[in-house]
């Protein structure tokens, strides 16, 4: 029992001398340090560390936007149209009868109805008031594949518009939109023409929405049609029939040109850059050579930070963004299988890519602009000896979102005076030794 | 079956971390701070680990472990509470730490006499700097922070061996070699405002491990009645600290230099005695080594204590002490030679007994004392806890 009580009595003496909080302590004299490391900020012009610039186009398709466009003379004359299927318009409707049964009619009374396009007034660009017209075409056509000269342009199959941009249109009906009422353009119809879009005798029946208002480029997120009836059971009532849009995508001229000495990102395809990255091995930084030995090693260690800087240059007015640009930078894994090389995870710390205003490529182009890259030139300088293949030298500038808009991000290309620019912080020190 | 409770405490005093925790700024000054791993009796005494009554487990003393009539068992944990004030500073800092001075196990042969085996620190090089700094890169200056820290210290292996020479004396003698290791290590954070895109900070540094080996001889003898003397001669072979594959500092090698350590203890009347010890080394031979500072030449340490030891509490032998003891410490920081001087009281509880043998005794020790040089002044409260355990 004596021996058991001493136990114990060790053992909280034990944990006692254990559970002591430890501080270190923390001396600020400077004679507790080693030397003073410097750390400085190099920019390596795109001679010293980039080259093989390509940009490469067609990744995504219209289609896979889910979005309309409709621009009319914008930019640089963009034209852009809408093109859309409609779902049949129900012909029946459960209604309340004059003694409160619910039943389904199908004796409906068209009285009127309307088509409404919905705008996206962040993406869109337009100063007044915009002409829209919708009409109908009956032609073949495949949306995943469809262009502003083609229907149809699947694997050898091709089969042009009978005028190109989706025409001609038939049972067209007219509106103006102005962004201060909302963003809703509505197209009135009557019973007449309610009957005319109705029409479900043709299968390949199609909807184009096109601008008449010159100088708009208008992105349209829906298109619905809404159809006043009155049932028979209950002629003081008035039902909505709904015809949701089952497909959207648009057409356009003209494509924009591959650049010739720019870096581009984004748009519908979308536009990819493409560039090798070679980091020096040793830099000779006057500043760093003053407490360094030079020409100074680089090691990953002493990288504390890595970006491209990158200028900014006013987008061909037909694409330039009217909305955030978000951009994102991935490895290239194989620069041969190019433009179909799979790439690597996001280079940076946020799921939504780096946000950029789209002013800076329209009336404040010509900004500098960073995309951090740390940890790719880290790898680069002590790649990991235990992976199965060497880190990718081959980076892309890409759109976060693969197509997510029509416009597109352009930057100075390196036979510019603004080419793009490596920026590092460096640190470097002596090594620490023993007192 | 009933012994397993000592075993459990004592598995988990073993486990604990070795290493010591630091407890002086004066840990950055050339190898450390000595961590002078004696138990809790010597330091209630104000002893230098050596020339005290009875069986004890001390690298210092090898001879005094011919005391051990049962195989033993003793471990030593110590606790500090530390301000730090510099010289040209108002702020007083505070920090506190743990350590594990000695472990160590001696064990009676018939033919050998008795044979020790001991783990304990030689110097504590624990201790935290940092400096603000200012970088200027093109964007404009930018705040970082330096933060350096020094993680490790000196150990030793112990194996010794002490047997009786007749009557009245005993040699002892001891061969133990360096061990542990240092992190040395320099951050720099940068201090990037919120939403800004991270900089990864700036790290230099390495890993140095100690090798080397030390021969410790010492005698005991008995005076009649009036007490017994002691001495001792420690030396070293060179303390190597060799850098690991990616540490970029270089290799290092310290003359450790002879170490002279002479004691007593006089019975002044039964129940009461006066023990007195003094140390002393010339470190000068290191001063080329150091990279940054120097040794301070010659260094003496010496202790005298007074011990009761028929005091009793609730009946249990309890001896009481009081001790002084002053060092210098053998590495410049600043200016001047750093020196620690202590007042230190304390007591021993045997806890239990089998006939005239102590199965357990737990020695309890409280130092206040000073360490300074012409700049830094540490004012300290140090606690002390020896366990002993024999016949297991």
């Amino acid at each position: 029992m004596i021996r058991n009580r001493t136990a114990a009595f060790l053992g909280l003496v034990v944990l006692g001398s254990a559970a002591c909080k430890e501080v270190s302590p923390t001396g600020v004299d400077q004679t507790l340090l080693p030397d003073e490391p410097v750390t400085v900020e190099v920019r390596l012009p795109w001679s010293e560390w980039g080259s093989n610039l390509a940009v490469f186009g067609g990744f995504g398709t219209t289609d896979e936007l889910g979005l309309g466009i409709v621009a009319h003379a914008y930019g640089d004359s963009l034209e852009a149209h809408t093109l859309l299927t409609l779902q049949n318009v129900p012909t029946s409707a459960t209604v309340r009868d004059t003694t409160g049964t619910q039943r389904t009619d199908t004796l409906l009374q068209v009285l009127g109805g309307r088509i409404i396009a919905v705008v996206d007034t962040v993406g869109s660009a337009a100063d007044g008031p915009v002409s829209l017209e919708i009409g109908m075409f009956g032609q073949t056509w495949d949306p995943p594949t469809a262009t502003w000269d083609l229907a149809v342009d699947s694997l050898g199959h091709e089969e042009p518009w009978e005028e190109p941009g989706a025409g001609p249109v038939f049972n067209a009906v007219t509106t103006v939109w102005e962004r201060s009422q909302g963003d809703s353009a509505v197209f009135q119809l009557d019973s007449a023409q309610v009957a005319a879009w109705s029409d479900t005798t043709s299968a390949n029946q199609g909807t184009r929405l096109v601008a008449l208002t010159g100088g708009v480029r208008l992105q349209v997120r829906n298109v619905l049609l809404q159809v006043d009836a009155r049932p028979s059971s209950n002629p003081d009532t008035t039902v909505v029939l709904v015809a949701n849009r089952l497909q959207m995508t648009f057409v356009y001229t003209p494509s924009a040109p591959a650049p010739d000495d720019e870096l581009r990102a984004g748009g519908t395809p979308s536009w990819r850059s493409v560039f090798d990255v070679t980091v020096p091995q040793s830099l000779s930084e006057p500043k760093l050579c003053a407490a360094v030995t030079c020409p100074l090693e680089l090691t990953a260690q002493r990288v504390n930070y890595a970006s491209l800087v990158l200028r900014t240059r006013r987008t061909t007015p037909s694409f330039a963004p009217t909305d955030t640009v978000n951009l994102d930078v991935r490895p290239v894994f194989d620069r041969s299988t190019l433009p179909k090389s799979p790439l690597g995870t996001s280079l940076l710390t946020t799921s939504i890519g780096k946000r950029f205003a789209a002013d800076l490529f329209t009336d404040e182009a010509d900004s500098e602009i960073e995309i951090p890259i740390t940890q790719f030139v880290r790898s680069l300088l002590s790649p990991d000896t235990t992976a199965a293949l060497p880190p990718p030298h081959t980076l892309a500038l890409l759109s976060t979102f693969e197509p997510v808009s029509i416009a597109f991000a352009s930057f100075y290309g390196p036979a510019t005076l603004d080419a793009p620019v490596l920026k590092l912080v460096i640190t470097a020190g002596r090594s620490v030794e023993l007192p | 079956m009933t012994r397993r409770p000592w075993f459990v405490a004592l598995l988990a005093l073993a486990a604990l971390p070795a290493a010591a925790s630091a407890q002086s700024l004066l840990n950055a000054a050339g190898l450390g701070v000595p961590a002078d791993p004696i138990d809790a009796r010597s330091r209630a005494l104000g002893g230098v680990g050596i020339g005290l009554q009875g069986a004890a487990l001390l690298a210092s003393d090898p001879a005094a472990a011919v005391g051990f009539a049962l195989p033993t068992v003793v471990i030593t944990a110590q606790p500090s509470w530390v301000d730090v004030q510099p010289a040209d500073a108002a702020v007083v800092s505070t920090f506190q730490g743990t350590r594990f001075p000695s472990m160590g196990i001696a064990y009676p042969t018939p033919k050998l006499g008795v044979v020790t085996l001991s783990f304990e620190s030689v110097f504590d090089q624990r201790y935290e700097a940092q400096r603000p700094v200012t970088v200027d890169l093109v964007n404009g200056p930018v705040d970082a922070t330096d933060h350096f820290t020094s993680n490790g210290g000196v150990s030793q292996v112990r194996l010794g061996v002490a047997r009786r020479v007749g009557n009245r004396a005993s040699v002892g003698i001891s061969a133990a070699r360096y061990t542990g290791s240092v992190v040395r290590r320099l951050v720099r954070d940068f201090v990037i405002p919120a939403g800004q895109e991270p900089v990864e900070p700036y790290q230099a540094g390495g890993l140095w491990t100690y090798s080397g080996a030390s021969l410790t001889g010492g005698v005991y003898a008995n005076i009649g009645s009036f007490g017994h003397v002691a001495g001792s001669l420690t030396w070293s072979s060179g303390l190597e600290a060799s850098p690991s594959s990616d540490t970029e500092g270089a290799a290092q090698s310290f003359d450790i230099p002879l170490q002279l350590r002479v004691g007593g203890t006089a019975v002044l009347a039964p129940g009461l005695s006066l023990s007195a010890g003094l140390t002393r080394a010339d470190w000068s031979g290191i001063d080329g080594q150091l990279t940054q500072g120097t040794s301070v030449g010659t260094t003496t340490s010496y202790g005298v204590g007074l011990e009761l030891s028929r005091a009793s509490i609730f009946g249990r032998q309890a001896p009481l002490r009081f001790g002084y003891r002053k060092s210098d410490l053998p590495f410049v920081l600043n200016q001047g030679t750093p020196t620690e001087s202590v007042w230190a009281g304390g007591l021993g509880l045997h806890l239990s007994r089998s006939g005239d043998f102590v199965r357990a005794a737990l020695d309890l020790a409280l130092e206040k004392g000073t360490r300074e040089d012409a700049v830094l002044s540490e004012s300290f409260w140090r606690g002390t806890i020896s366990v002993r355990v024999s016949g297991f």
